[in-house]
């Protein structure tokens, strides 16, 4: 291509904390506006902020996993602004001193070599409430409504180096960024829901050349898969004003789900000045290098490396690896099976399938199985003490992890047990041998097939709960006598 | 019963021993407030039937046995600190009506303690000025001469004897200089010493809560009360582990009072007098007199302002008319911004955000902000250098006598009238005034500024002064 791609991207993570950064509101989300409110985190007059320990703590940790540098005394600026989502007219941020500087992130670029991606800050800050804007009386005809419940939510906003070559490294990048956050339960990073937010500088310039090309910004999108499609669209769109030997201008543009295009938000001359200084009214924040380390020692084993111990530990395939560890909570789930069952690709199946499935038809985490590693264990020595068959099992796993109820309570209750008794099969072997003739006609005629519908019929006649190998063997003995 | 004779301590010890009851006291007191008020604007809100019920309750918790130190002591309290049960108007008309959710943690440890909020006072354009010539309830007259400010409507309350003790906040100087012309005590704490919750702070840097009371020793009994960690304000912390006094032996012969020369050169003839005398009252005590420099009092005053007026234009921007407020009718929300502050601000507050705004601005930050943290600095260098060789300093509190309420004096003049006040505040060291002498029958007060935590040696030897003068 004639010209190289250069992104940098800006990320906005909502940090994991029972409170607020300046408040004891909670740090939750509920529907009803401004119910996680107080009269600190609405800004009266006399109020002031009390910083939160916890947050703190996280945006440690955020900073020690994504390979910081931690400033031992760095403290908080008032980033001074007006609208009606910020209730003091300015946010609480760092500025001047970030708590991390100088991180990465390994990815994998295009060509699939190592890239190092520069997070040359990672600083703590305030969120802001929610502009609602509906349609009503006023003189323009519509109203707009503010919920402050989020306002004053601890974030911690972390930002690359011009680093990123493709939307798809983009993407990459955001995906490991993700995985190391909720990895270290700094965040749980849904950008759905808003606890990650993204935007993008992108610039280009000729391939080879030294000076970056004029960047522009973009702002609201609302997935990975936007992140990437908002940045091809762009540099399209940069690269085709470049081509007709004009000049990319600086600007901010929002990027339209709708319509898949940029439109231009704002201007350089509508630039603001944010008047940055140090909030007088907190302490600034002294951190001991024993702290530091500290955390940095009790970082958890990140995805990649747990997917590689898994493959060289359990021999399980590279896939299953993968998906295993795409969360943390799953892996610790699939271990805390293997403790109870050890057969990794047994329980890697049945974690992958089943636990999956349901999981994501309730919308659960791992974390929040209600079918528990022990009922896991359970379930499998059922089927290994040929207590019931591999389709019962789903079955019983499926009734478990709806009802809460144990493996073994589900399969007494509803009487599952598999039935390995031979009189009682014998005979019902025999009565599907007496309705089938045809059927036993085209085995004998060398139709294999038709031994498995006769299984089949067996199992239907048992309403699932024939022991199938014994079937199997049964019949056979019978038809060749 | 004069309130302005006796002592906190008497008062309460009567209370308590049921000489006369809370409630006859607050009842006394308030009917004296009409009459000592006359003609001075002391108050923006009187306590009336909430100051009754709170001495009842005061009565009823003596008659279960808890011994309160502040037995229905009456005090009032500046209208930028917020007591949820009377209006806060906060200085601004916009506010007059305004119940704050929040009721400041001096105010409640003094409440806790058995005194008794029987009103809240005067004071300038959103809490900034020391001179109350910008309130937009007019300004409070001088109890000593009526034609000329009080500079803290609190100071005004405790010198007529309306009240025994006002609890006011002090920035730039606003505490210190209303008891020095009103010829009473006033104390602005250590940095961390008092929790700042619930003042509205125009300038966090240097707002400080602090007491003014008709002598030192009413001033001490109240101290310990209101000082102390508090969760609620991050400066409290230097106190999370208790306070650690700073007490020089009260011998008068082992204090060493530094006597910056220099200073009072700024001053007129006749004022210069009144401190030269206080010096020799001083030496004839047996304190030991050396002459110390304060160089850095013209930039200091500078700095104060370059970094009182950035602040105020942040923290004010909150009254956006959303949450609290008169909110003006526009049709869109830059012209609703617009109407609310124009409600909202006075002329004063207004220009002190604009100057804020315009100190923090692009290119500006460097040349002004940044270079007054750094006076800020030096300023601080100073003090303490000069208190190595010194226990406390003397400074004069104002440079002039109170403003006139009529005439014109220009804003510059009145930023001015803080050079002895505002360098202290940016020491972060206490500083006491009291009463020095007098000029035309009207009072004038000197500074002990002493290193941090030492406010009692400060109040031992300010009383000290008093009793023999």
């Amino acid at each position: 291509m004639k010209y190289e791609v250069v992104i940098g991207l800006e990320v906005h993570v909502e940090l994991l904390t029972r409170c607020k950064l300046f408040c004891s509101c909670p740090n939750s989300f509920v529907p009803e506006p401004n119910v996680n409110t107080c009269p600190i985190c609405l800004g009266f007059p006399g109020t002031l902020p009390q910083m939160s320990s916890e947050a703190l703590q996280q945006a440690l940790i955020a900073a020690v996993a994504l390979n910081c540098e931690v400033a031992l005394y760095s403290y908080f600026d008032r980033k001074n602004y007006f609208y009606p989502d910020m209730p003091k007219g300015y946010q609480i941020s760092q500025y001047f001193v970030p708590l991390g500087s100088n991180g990465h992130l390994m990815i994998k670029d295009d060509r699939g070599e190592n890239n190092k991606v520069v997070i040359e800050r990672v600083h703590m800050e305030e969120d802001a409430g929610k502009l609602i804007h509906a349609p009503g009386s006023g003189a323009s005809g519509s109203t707009s409504m503010v919920d402050y419940n989020r306002a004053g939510v601890p974030l911690i906003e972390i930002v690359t180096g011009p680093d990123l070559r493709s939307p798809l490294e983009a993407r990459r990048y955001l995906e490991k960024l993700k995985s190391v956050m909720q990895y270290t339960r700094v965040s749980d990073c849904k950008m759905e829901e808003g606890s990650l937010r993204c935007d993008a500088n992108v610039s280009l310039r000729l391939s080879g050349s030294q000076p970056y090309g004029t960047k522009t910004e973009l702002k609201n999108m609302n997935s990975f898969r936007a992140v990437e499609k908002s940045l091809e669209h762009e540099i399209k769109r940069q690269a085709a004003t470049l081509e007709r030997g004009d000049n990319v201008i600086t600007q901010t543009l929002r990027w339209d789900e709708n319509t898949q295009e940029t439109i231009v938000m704002r201007g350089k001359l509508e630039a603001q000045d944010y008047r940055c200084f140090a909030d007088p009214e907190l302490a600034p924040i002294k951190l001991k290098a024993e702290e530091v380390e500290k955390a940095r020692e009790a970082l958890p084993e990140m995805a990649e490396a747990r997917a590689q111990r898994f493959i060289n530990d359990y021999k399980l395939p590279e896939y299953d690896a993968g998906v295993l560890t795409a969360s943390r909570s799953l892996a610790d789930y699939f271990e805390s099976c293997l403790k109870l069952y050890n057969n990794p690709k047994e329980v890697s199946n049945w974690v992958m399938g089943e636990i999956c499935a349901h999981l994501n038809n309730a919308g659960l985490d791992a974390g929040q199985c209600p079918f528990q590693p022990e009922d896991m264990a359970e379930l499998l020595k059922m089927i290994d003490d040929d207590l019931i068959n591999g389709k019962i099992a789903k079955e019983v796993l499926e009734k478990a992890f709806l009802s809460g109820k144990s493996p073994r309570q589900v399969v007494e209750e509803e009487n599952l047990v598999q039935i390995s008794d031979h009189s009682e099969l014998e005979a019902i072997v025999n009565q599907v041998i007496k309705d089938n003739p045809d059927s036993i006609e085209s085995y004998r005629g060398g139709k294999t097939r038709a031994l498995g519908f006769l299984v089949g019929q067996v199992m239907k006649a048992t309403g699932g709960k024939a022991n199938p190998q014994l079937v199997n063997e049964l019949l056979i003995k019978k038809i060749d006598g | 019963m004069e309130l302005r004779k006796t002592t906190v301590h008497r008062v309460a010890e009567a209370v308590l021993q049921g000489e006369i009851t809370a409630h006859q006291l607050i009842d006394i007191t308030l009917k004296n407030c009409g009459v000592l008020n006359e003609g001075l604007n002391i108050f923006t809100a009187v306590a009336g039937v909430d100051a009754s019920e709170q001495a009842r309750a005061v009565d009823q918790k003596i008659k279960q046995g808890k011994k309160l130190p502040l037995a229905g002591i009456p005090v009032v309290v500046k209208d930028d600190l917020c007591y949820g049960v009377l209006p806060t108007s906060l200085g601004s008309s916009a506010f007059s009506e305004f119940i704050s959710p929040v009721t400041a943690t001096a105010v409640e440890r003094l409440m806790d303690a058995g005194a008794v909020v029987i009103g809240k006072t005067n004071l300038d354009d959103m809490g900034q000025g020391s001179t109350t010539l910008s309130s937009p309830r007019g300004a409070t007259a001088n109890p000593w001469q009526a034609e000329r400010t009080a500079g803290s409507a609190g100071a005004a309350a405790v010198a007529t004897g309306i009240c025994m003790l006002a609890v006011e906040s002090d920035s730039g100087g606003a505490l210190r200089q209303g008891a020095s012309h009103c010829g009473v005590a006033g104390l602005r704490p250590t940095t961390g010493r008092v929790s700042r919750y619930g003042l509205n702070a125009h300038c966090s840097s240097f707002a400080r809560v602090g007491v003014t009371a008709f002598s030192c020793e009413n001033i001490s009994g109240v101290l310990d009360i209101i000082s102390g960690f508090d969760e609620r304000d991050a400066a409290t912390a230097v106190c999370r582990d208790g306070i650690q006094e700073n007490i020089k032996a009260p011998g008068s012969e082992d204090i060493t009072i530094g006597y910056p020369v220099t200073v009072f050169d700024f001053l007129e003839p006749e004022l210069r007098e009144v401190f030269e005398q206080a010096r020799d009252e001083f030496a004839g005590h047996g304190y030991k007199i050396k002459e110390i420099e304060l160089g850095l009092l013209r930039e200091g005053l500078q700095a104060y302002y370059v970094i009182a007026l950035a602040e105020a234009s942040s923290s004010h921007a909150r009254f956006d008319g959303i949450r609290f407020g008169k909110t003006g009718a526009a049709d869109n929300l830059h012209n609703m911004y617009f109407q609310s502050r124009a409600e909202i601000l006075g002329q004063e507050a207004r220009r002190r955000s604009i100057f804020g705004t315009f100190l923090l601005g692009k290119g500006n930050y460097g040349r002004y902000y940044r270079q007054a943290s750094k006076i800020w600095q030096m300023v601080r260098w100073e003090f303490e250098g000069a208190l190595k060789d010194c226990d406390l300093l003397m400074l004069p509190t104002s440079k002039n006598l109170p403003r006139p309420l009529q005439g014109q004096s220009s804003f510059l003049d009145q930023w001015s009238d803080d050079l002895f006040c505002a360098p202290v505040s940016l020491s972060g060291l206490p500083a006491l005034t009291i009463p020095a002498g007098q000029i035309e029958q009207h009072p004038v007060g000197m500074q002990l500024v002493g290193p941090p935590f030492s406010e009692k040696t400060l109040l031992n030897v300010g009383s000290a002064s008093e009793h023999k003068n």
